[in-house]
């Protein structure tokens, strides 16, 4: 088991033409990942690395049946690549452009919500359910699969969590990036609930970050569940300098610190790292 | 990206909101000029225009203008040019900049318009609910500390993007602010106006703090703080020309030539390069667990050219405060043997005569250990964050 993806999911890819989609796509395939169908208006009816390419995403998922798009499309044409998925009837889109402007990411929110559908991203190095399905640019051969679930803002930090759980010997169930950008479009709540919900799950690592409340929620959301899964929690970042920090201050009522964020996780009963390095000796009392 | 006041405010009177006459000056004489243009016989205010709030409390560095603030109401037309010529060209500090302040390279000046009331109302992006959030309250001074103290003393709606601002959320804003029903059409003709300009102009914040209410009854923008979507400049050439390089640091400019991030830090002596602002503020916290200092980051998140990857290199290895430098690569997207290809390339030009060590993972990892192994540098290399650390603090010591 896993959550979101497996071997079963049958993946679409939005935008697969391109240089860094073409790149990309041999690697997932390689890593294991059912791809059947890309879409590009210009390739229509060419195959590209073994793929058959469709001129939309409804013509795709009429044909092959695929039930998850993963989007490689630049950021000013994610909200239009979006809103097709959504109205072909996907109901899992993972976006891993930078950059979106935040109005368009608006606009998206309401769509996804309305076609009751997940969005993983936009700014995010994606999902993964290792030996199974990779719909990202996780980096090759690091992953193992295992009994860890690992949420995360930051891409960066993610690499290291799954380091660190294959030194321990633990493996990943699945590994979601959520994006770090100022809108996510699926929260840590959500997914604390299906890492829950997955029986190959034993324990959960998320790494937050300041500004937003995602975290809040999050830790919100975990104090209320009966039978909790272990959760290890790392938060980092730095103080809000910026307009963004600024306003969602205001929203918050006040500034919100590192420390305030550990602290909710620490009252609900998680575990919470002082440093990243310190996420070694944690897995390993896991055990 | 932010710009200036009096930018932002000619921006809004294109969305037919009221602004105070006024006219930029770069100069002193200008300054004066430009008052008599706006009134015979003033009263005149004059605003020091740099990217932060809290002016009216600021202070300048220069001992010759101690006695005023960075808005100054001045009566006379001949202390205009004297005001000005004190404001400008001095730094200006308030409660949201350090304490070196901001340069004041031009000042706005305006016509005094006496307005009985005044409040203080923003749209906002809301990250929690993914909608725009209107923030109103009638104290208009210090609104973080409000937020934090008396969160019931502003009055929040949330809008969806395509929800229209309507006659019964003005009357809730009328009710809230205690002023009379009447002024509904005029107050609803400005928030709309003002909705409009932040969906517009792709704004990620638009505060006017204060909106005045004059005794003839129109609302008009007193101040006004705009904050773009740096995401979006592309739908806006004409926003993007505003920006104003006085505002940021020379090593930031460079590094964001680059398209990368640079900050520095006011303590510490150790640089790092890393992809990944998160990677970071995590490296940096592990430092501080051990007593050491970060003095500045660079973030090379997304590089795929190594050349650009070499300049903002030269950027971290020309700074005097840096003695160490920790290289911390993550590579996903990005391939790590780009990174030491650009390490090579920035150290054949410039030379290195501090400790350097890097760690790399993920994509094309062995490839970038390989080529720093082959330069004549003595370049370290680990396997862990805790282990580049180890090294570097030893060769620092080193080194002295």
């Amino acid at each position: 088991m896993s959550i979101l993806v497996d071997k079963n999911t049958r993946v679409l890819i939005q935008g697969i033409t391109g240089l860094q989609a073409s790149f990309h796509t041999k690697r997932i395939i390689a890593m294991g990942t059912n791809v059947v169908a890309g879409v590009s208006p210009h390739s229509a009816g060419e195959i590209h690395l073994n793929v058959p390419i469709f001129n939309s995403v409804q013509e795709a998922v009429k044909r092959t049946k695929a039930n998850a798009s993963l989007l490689f499309v630049p950021a000013k044409n994610v909200k239009t690549a979006i809103k097709e998925a959504l109205e072909a009837g996907i109901k899992l889109i993972v976006s891993i452009a930078y950059g979106v402007p935040i109005l368009d990411v608006l606009e998206i929110h309401q769509m996804v919500k309305e076609h009751d559908a997940i969005l993983i991203g936009p700014n995010t190095p994606g999902i993964i359910t290792p030996c199974e399905a990779c719909l990202g640019v996780f980096p090759e051969n690091i992953h193992q699969k295992g009994s860890l679930g690992i949420i995360s803002r930051s891409s960066t930090l993610t690499y290291e969590a799954v380091l660190e759980t294959n030194r321990a010997g633990l493996g990943q169930s699945t590994v979601v990036g959520i994006g770090d950008d100022m809108i996510a479009g699926c929260h840590f709540d959500k997914m604390l609930e299906l890492f829950h919900k997955d029986a190959q799950t034993k324990a959960i690592i998320l790494i937050g970050a300041l500004g937003g409340a995602y975290e809040e929620k999050a830790a919100a959301y975990y104090g209320t569940i009966k039978n909790k899964k272990p959760l290890i929690v790392y938060i980092t970042g730095f103080e809000n300098t910026d307009d963004m920090g600024y306003a969602s201050d205001i929203l918050t009522h006040g500034r919100v610190t590192i420390e305030d964020k550990k602290r909710i996780f620490k009252d609900v009963g998680a575990l919470v790292l002082e440093s990243i390095d310190d996420l070694h000796e944690t897995l390993k009392h896991l055990k | 990206m932010n710009i200036h006041e009096y930018q932002a405010k000619k921006l809004l009177k294109q969305f037919k909101i009221d602004v105070p006459k006024g006219f930029i000056a770069y100069t002193s004489n200008e300054a004066q000029r430009v008052a008599q243009k706006i009134s015979k016989k003033g009263p005149w205010v004059l605003k020091a225009q740099i990217q932060a709030g809290a002016r009216v409390k600021g202070y300048f560095i220069d001992k010759r203008a101690r006695n005023i603030s960075g808005v100054e109401i001045v009566k006379n037309i001949k202390n205009v040019s004297q005001v000005a010529d004190r404001m400008l060209g001095n730094n200006l500090v308030t409660s949201q900049t350090d304490d070196k302040g901001k340069f004041v390279s031009r000042i706005y000046v305006e016509d005094y318009i006496k307005t009985p009331r005044s409040f203080y109302l923003s749209f906002v992006i809301n990250r929690i609910h993914a909608c725009i959030t209107l923030l109103v309250s009638n104290i208009t001074d210090n609104i973080l500390d409000l937020a934090q103290k008396k969160p019931e003393s502003i009055l929040k709606i949330n809008f969806n993007l395509n929800q229209k601002i309507k006659k019964q959320d003005i009357l809730q804003i009328l009710s809230f602010l205690n002023l009379d029903d009447t002024f509904e059409p005029k107050l609803k003709i400005f928030v709309q106006n003002l909705y409009k300009a932040f969906i517009d102009l792709d704004a990620t914040m638009l505060e006017i703090n204060p909106i005045g209410l004059t005794s003839d009854d129109r609302f008009v923008a007193m101040d006004a703080k705009i904050s773009f979507d740096d995401n979006a400049l592309f739908r806006h050439p004409d926003i993007k020309q505003m920006y104003d390089d006085y505002e940021t640091s020379e090593n930031v400019l460079k590094a964001a030539k680059c398209g990368f991030k640079y900050r520095e830090f006011s303590d510490g002596n150790i640089g790092l390069i890393v992809n990944g602002d998160g990677l970071a503020s995590a490296v940096r916290d592990y430092l501080k667990q051990i007593n050491k200092n970060t003095a500045c980051y660079l973030n090379i998140k997304g590089g795929v050219d190594e050349d650009k990857i070499a300049q903002s290199l030269k950027i971290m290895m020309t700074n005097p405060k840096v003695e160490g430098i920790i290289i911390n690569i993550l590579g996903g997207f990005l391939r790590c043997n780009l990174v030491a290809d650009g390490i090579i390339s920035a150290v054949n030009e410039i030379g290195l005569n501090i400790p350097l060590v890097a760690r790399f993972e993920g994509t094309n990892k062995e490839m970038a250990k390989e080529i720093l192994s082959k330069h004549h540098f003595p370049f370290l290399t680990a396997d862990s964050l805790q282990e580049a650390t180890l090294k570097l603090t030893k060769a620092m010591e080193d080194n002295d």
